[in-house]
């Protein structure tokens, strides 16, 4: 059943790779992987991790603060028996620093800039506004294809209870910055000229009223001021979200969707991938990651055991070779339905390209770790076939 | 730790990375508390209706719905909890209802920063503390959080509302919030790991955030961990009988399977035993099951596992 196509070849030649699903399925692990793949074969490739284990980092040489790019040192991935052609940097997500900058470049000028930092809103809430996560996951992938230093940027995606909403966050975004409603009842000389507009303003004053009562007048001053700053940067916003939007919906771009071989991710996943092929984005591939492999055998029970484990001086050989035969027993079992919920989701999705990545016996946290993905990535997977002991 | 033991508090928050069993957590929690006597409410936030596949029930936006013999779901849309919010305090019918009519309002809860998550904290501390005839509407109160930044967000606006409101009656009720989602004795919060790196090393780091924002965590959940049957002599037998010239292939299968048993419970034991090391805080574990649907009793089994733990029922952990 094995499909093995080459996965990393697939995704060669693209500006930009995102890396779905739903969440505890690998995808800060596969999107590693991708880049050291795509790097390997001599692109220039950052990847932009979200949340990564500690052990990860690490491998990665990626520092605990801070969201610029950091080389991956060569020697590392050459000691895990990687022959590098191209580089690869990698980064890890601060959607406040992200938020920042984007700021500091569409504020018109220093002073309306500085308003929006020192806001107290800002300063506290400004991970509160909805979307703004997922906003700056995908802004802080553009200003890395903008720079242009890359070849390819590999973005793995937030968490979310909706694997979905990294999506629509650039048009959230927008509608808050937009904020229409919202500077109609707390802004007075917003949105005057238009009679409709100032029919509903005096709703509005009667409803702030009513909701400063309750606020005290320093919270919504405060509400006020954070959302009346943005005044003049809607345009920048706006700009922003759509060149975000048709990065994510160009030719250039991949996605790639990982699941593992259980109904909710799996479910989550053709969710995924049908919502990204009706709206036109440019969908690459499947993986199902961490599915149990066939134990090996010929299907016989293993009736000799019990003779070779009173060789080997087991202490109660009959009872110990039940229990390895039950061991066996359950291992085919888990494989055949790993295999059948792989069939299950592929034919969910039309049948992509897909790669299956089998369950580690240890959780690939280091940069040998990752260079075994990459391998089952290119279908290059050992030719034993045998893993684990 | 301070405090009573998790199955003392009133209100308990369930929070993870993605993927690692929240919801199942807070089901078997809700179950087993339910079981114990307690009038108890199961609430999942921003809309999600996850329980429906674990009790058969969709929980319901508007009220509890009874999904187990004193046991009852719902699900807090942040929406609805505004306008009931503003009903309760506003007192002005007409008011409301203008509000609820209009686009503007709406636009408003959409985007006001932290809005969502005060007034979802403001629902649930709304639901533990109301009182009919003189006791407490609800024993147990048990939240299926979101994943875990938001879940912090969410844990710590209230605070964070407070100390920028200045004054009037949205600090005051922020405080109150706060005062209780922080009080020991009244809150316990929970992180869920599955016995991987990158979830043992979130729920480390989650631990962390939670104490440094005075966030009483009381406890670690590991969901989903190995069990073996075999012993280390075992795995010596297995081990030198696997080198043996004339095993069959059936044989050595099963050797390779049995050994393989023997290294994942080795190594999610090495992971629960990590997690515990570097957070003091007492650890459950769970065993994975494969079957939680309605009436397949892995629901049940699983919260009797989870009550029976010593790291839940409030005996400290070695």
């Amino acid at each position: 059943m094995r499909p093995d196509p080459d996965l990393i070849g697939l995704l060669g030649g693209c500006r930009v790779v995102v890396v779905a699903g739903a969440g505890g399925v690998g995808k800060t692990t596969l999107s590693a992987a991708i880049a050291l793949g795509l790097a390997a074969r001599g692109a220039r490739v950052a990847v932009v991790t979200i949340d990564p284990a500690r052990r990860l980092a690490t491998a990665l040489g990626i520092p605990q603060l801070g969201d610029e790019p950091h080389p991956v040192d060569p020697e590392r991935i050459r000691g895990a028996g990687v022959a590098m052609a191209g580089t690869l940097d990698a980064l890890h997500l601060d959607p406040r620093a992200t938020f920042d900058r984007l700021i500091a470049r569409e504020a018109p000028d220093a002073a309306a800039r500085d308003r929006i930092l020192r806001n107290r809103i800002y300063h506290h809430l400004a991970g509160a506004v909805a979307g703004a996560q997922e906003f700056m996951a995908v802004e802080r992938l553009h200003e890395l294809v903008d720079a242009g230093d890359y070849d390819v940027v590999v973005l793995d995606t937030p968490p979310a209870r909706n694997a979905l909403d990294f999506l629509d966050a650039p048009e959230r975004m927008t509608r808050f910055v937009e904020g229409r409603g919202l500077r109609l009842l707390l802004g007075p000389r917003a949105g005057a000229g238009r009679a409709g507009w100032r029919a509903m303003q005096v709703g509005g004053h009667i409803v702030m009223s009513a909701v400063s009562r309750l606020t005290g007048t320093q919270l919504l001053t405060d509400i006020s001021e954070f959302l009346q700053s943005f005044d003049g940067m809607y345009q920048g916003f706006s700009q922003r979200a759509s060149a975000v939007g048709s990065l994510l919906a160009s030719d250039s771009t991949r996605f790639v969707i990982v699941t593992g071989p259980r109904a909710e991710p799996a479910r989550e996943a053709a969710l995924l991938w049908q919502r990204l092929r009706d709206e036109h984005y440019p969908v690459g591939a499947l993986v199902v990651n961490r599915v149990h492999d066939v134990p090996g055998g010929d299907g016989l029970p293993p009736d000799g055991l019990a003779a070779l484990l009173r060789e080997a001086g087991a202490a109660d050989p009959e009872g110990l070779a039940d229990r390895a035969a039950e061991a066996l027993a359950a291992a085919r079992a888990r494989a055949a339905a790993d295999r059948h919920a792989v069939r299950a989701v592929a034919s969910a999705l039309g049948n992509p390209p897909m790669a299956i990545v089998p369950a580690l016996d240890d959780d690939p946290v280091e940069v040998a770790g990752l260079a075994r993905v990459m391998r089952e990535l290119e279908g290059t997977h050992d030719a034993t076939g045998q893993r684990g002991p | 730790m301070d405090g009573p033991p998790l199955t003392h508090r009133r209100l308990a928050f369930i929070i993870g990375k993605g993927g690692v069993g929240k919801t199942t957590v807070a089901a078997a929690l809700a179950l087993g508390l339910s079981d114990a006597g307690h009038r108890t409410l199961l609430l999942e936030v921003a809309s999600q209706t996850r329980t429906d596949a674990l009790f058969g029930v969709a929980p319901s936006t508007v009220a509890p719905i009874e999904v187990r013999p004193d046991l009852f779901a719902m699900s807090i849309d942040a929406e609805r909890a505004t306008e009931e919010y503003l009903a309760a305090q506003l007192k002005v019918r007409p008011l409301v209802e203008m509000m609820a009519r209009s686009r503007a309002f709406h636009q408003v809860t959409q985007a006001a920063p932290g809005l969502s998550a005060l007034v979802t904290i403001g629902k649930i501390w709304d639901l533990a503390t109301s009182v009919r005839d003189g006791r407490p509407v609800w024993d147990r109160l048990v939240v299926d959080a979101p994943a875990t930044g938001h879940a912090v967000a969410l844990l710590e606006v209230a605070s964070s509302v407070r100390d920028i409101a200045g004054s009037g009656p949205v600090r005051d009720h922020a405080d109150a919030i706060a005062k209780v989602i922080r009080h020991p004795d009244a809150t316990g919060v929970v992180v869920v790991a599955v016995p991987e790196d990158l979830a043992v090393t979130e729920a480390i780091e989650a631990i962390a955030a939670l104490r440094a924002r005075w966030l009483p965590v009381t406890c670690a959940v590991v969901n989903e961990v190995r069990h073996s049957p075999f012993g280390p002599a075992d795995e010596v037998a297995l081990r030198a009988a696997s080198g043996a010239p004339d095993a069959r292939a059936a044989d050595r299968a099963a050797i390779g399977a049995a050994r393989a048993v023997w290294a994942a419970a080795r190594h999610d034991d090495r992971e629960v035993a990590g997690l515990a090391r570097e957070c003091r805080v007492p650890v459950a574990v769970l065993p994975h099951v494969p079957d939680l649907s309605p009436g397949s009793g892995g629901l049940e089994a699983l919260s009797a596992a989870l009550m029976a733990d010593a790291a839940i029922g409030g005996v400290r952990a070695p």
